[in-house]
C-alpha cells in the first residue's frame, strides 16, 4: 500500500489530469443515461408528447405585448372606477373599498366585533354612575393588575377597554364628586382629549385646550406634570413615581397661577371626608408605623391596636375599597400625607384591606 | 501500468465510499438543468423519436444518439468547475 501511495504522489500532473477527466466523463455519461431512461419511460408510458400543442391553440395563448394591456390581454384598470351597490345598505361603494365596507356593514369580520365592543363599553362608561369614576382613578394607579381584575368581572370588553382607560380617554376630576358640572366637564374632557379608540401609549392631555376650571379639576386627581418631549400632561395618579412633587407643584403654579391651591397640602379645602385633626392623628400614626418595624416587641401590640382602630375607621368610610382604592382614598383622606412623606409608607390602612381581599 | 489502474480503482473506491461521487453527481445534474442542457437534449430526443417512430424507439437507440451530443453540449463553465472539484479531491486523497 505504501509503495502505491508513494507512486501516486509521484505521478505527473498530466496523469492526474487524465484521471480527473476520466472521472468527469463518467459523471457526464451517467447524466446522459439518466436522461435517456427518463425519456424512454415517458415515451413508452405515453406522456412524452403531452406538452405539445398545435399551432392554432398556440396562437390563442401567445404573449400579448400591447400597451395598456397585460400579457394575457386583459385591461388593468377595468374595475377600478366601477361602483358596486351594497346589498345591505344599498349605497354605491367604490370597488376597491367594497370589501372593507361589507365587513363593517354586515358586522362580520375581524375588526367589526372589536369596534362594536369598544363602542358599547364607551357608552357604558359615559352613562355609568360616578362610583365607577373612582375605580377609573384607581386604574390609573400603578397597581394595574388589581384594577383590571375587578373590571374584568364587570364588563365584557375588559383588557381592550382598560387600555384605553389607562390612557387619558377618560379623565375624571374626582374630588367634588356629586356636582353636575363635573359630569358636564367629564363629557367635554373625554371628547376633547385624545380619541379613546386609538390607544397610543404616548397620548396625554394637551393643557392648552382646556379651560382653567377643567385644568383645576384635572389637577386635583392627576399628576399633571408636563412632559418636555410631548408637551402633554402626565395622566397618572397624584403619586406617580415618574414625577416628583416639586414638578407637580411647578406645573400647578404654571397652569393655574401662583395662587393656585395645590392638591397635596394637608389642609386641603375640598376634602369633605376627613377632619384636619384626624389628618394629624393619622400622620402621627404613620410615623409610628415606620418605627413599629424597628421595635416590634414593646409597642407593636399597642400600635397595632391603634392602627387597627384607625384602619377600621377608614374602612367604614369607604366600604368598597380594594387594595388600590385603599391607598388612593387614604391618600386623599389623609390630605396627601403620603405624598409629602414618601418614606413612611401607608402600612396601616392598606394591610388590613389586603387581607380582606384575600379572605 | 497496472499500478495506475490499481490507483484508479483505489481512487474510485474512495470517491464512492466518501460519498463524494454522489455529491458530484447531484451537483452536475443541478448545473446542467440550470444551464438548459437538459431541455436542449430533450428536444434532440424528440427529433430522434420522430425519426425512429414513437412505438419502436429503444433505449439503446436513444443512448447511442444522445450521449455524444450530450457530451458536446456541456457548457465550459460547468465542465471547468467539475474538473476543479475532482482535482481537489484527488490532491487531498491521493496522498492518503
Amino acid at each position: 500500500m505504501k509503495m502505491e501511495e508513494m507512486s501516486l504522489s509521484g505521478l505527473d500532473n498530466s496523469k492526474l489530469e487524465a484521471m480527473a477527466h476520466e472521472i468527469y466523463t463518467d459523471l457526464i455519461d451517467d447524466a446522459c443515461l439518466g436522461l435517456c431512461f427518463e425519456v424512454h419511460r415517458a415515451v413508452k408510458c405515453g406522456y412524452f408528447l403531452l406538452d405539445e400543442t398545435d399551432p392554432e391553440s398556440m396562437k390563442d395563448f401567445e404573449i400579448v405585448d400591447q400597451p395598456g394591456v397585460d400579457i394575457f390581454g386583459q385591461v388593468y384598470n377595468q374595475w377600478k372606477n366601477k361602483e358596486c351597490v351594497c346589498p345591505n345598505c344599498n349605497r354605491s361603494i367604490a370597488a376597491s373599498r367594497f370589501a372593507p365596507h361589507l365587513e363593517k356593514c354586515l358586522g362580520m369580520g375581524r375588526n367589526s366585533s372589536r369596534i362594536a365592543n369598544r363602542r358599547i363599553a364607551s357608552r357604558n362608561n359615559m352613562n355609568k354612575s360616578e362610583s365607577d369614576q373612582e375605580d377609573n382613578d384607581d386604574i390609573n394607579d400603578n397597581d394595574w393588575s388589581y384594577g383590571s381584575e375587578k373590571k374584568a368581572k364587570k364588563r365584557k370588553s375588559d383588557k381592550v377597554f382598560l387600555h384605553s382607560l389607562k390612557q387619558p380617554g377618560f379623565v375624571n376630576p374626582n374630588s367634588p364628586r356629586r356636582s353636575k358640572s363635573i359630569k358636564h366637564k367629564n363629557g367635554e374632557l373625554s371628547s376633547g382629549s385624545s380619541d379613546p379608540y386609538k390607544y397610543t401609549y404616548n397620548s396625554g392631555i394637551n393643557y392648552e385646550t382646556l379651560g382653567p376650571e377643567e385644568l383645576r379639576s384635572l389637577l386635583m386627581t392627576q399628576c399633571g406634570v408636563i412632559s418636555e418631549h410631548t408637551k402633554k400632561m402626565c395622566t397618572r395618579s397624584l403619586r406617580c413615581p415618574q414625577h416628583t412633587d416639586e414638578q407637580r407643584r411647578t406645573v400647578r403654579v404654571f397652569l393655574l397661577g401662583p395662587s393656585a391651591s395645590l392638591p397635596e397640602p394637608e389642609t386641603s379645602v375640598e376634602n369633605d371626608s376627613y377632619d384636619p385633626s384626624e389628618n394629624q392623628a393619622l400622620m402621627s400614626r404613620l410615623q409610628w408605623d415606620g418605627s413599629s418595624d424597628i421595635s416590634p416587641s414593646d409597642s407593636a401590640s399597642s400600635k397595632a391596636s391603634t392602627n387597627n382602630s384607625e384602619s377600621k375607621k377608614t374602612k367604614k368610610k369607604k366600604p368598597h375599597l380594594g387594595l388600590n382604592s385603599g391607598s388612593g382614598s387614604s391618600q386623599q383622606g389623609l390630605g396627601g400625607s403620603s405624598s409629602k412623606k414618601k418614606k413612611p409608607k401607608l402600612l396601616a390602612p392598606p394591610t388590613p384591606s389586603i387581607y380582606n381581599n384575600i379572605n | 501500468m497496472s499500478k495506475e489502474a490499481q490507483m484508479r480503482a483505489t481512487i474510485n473506491q474512495k470517491l464512492i465510499e466518501m460519498g463524494e461521487r454522489e455529491r458530484l453527481k447531484e451537483l452536475l445534474r443541478a448545473k446542467l438543468i440550470e444551464c438548459g442542457w437538459k431541455d436542449q437534449l430533450k428536444a434532440h430526443c424528440k427529433d430522434v423519436i420522430r425519426e425512429k417512430g414513437l412505438e419502436h424507439v429503444t433505449v439503446e437507440d436513444l443512448v447511442a444518439e444522445i450521449t455524444p451530443k450530450g457530451r458536446a453540449l456541456v457548457p465550459d463553465s460547468v465542465k471547468k468547475e467539475l474538473l476543479q472539484r475532482i482535482k481537489t479531491f484527488l490532491a487531498q486523497h491521493a496522498t492518503l
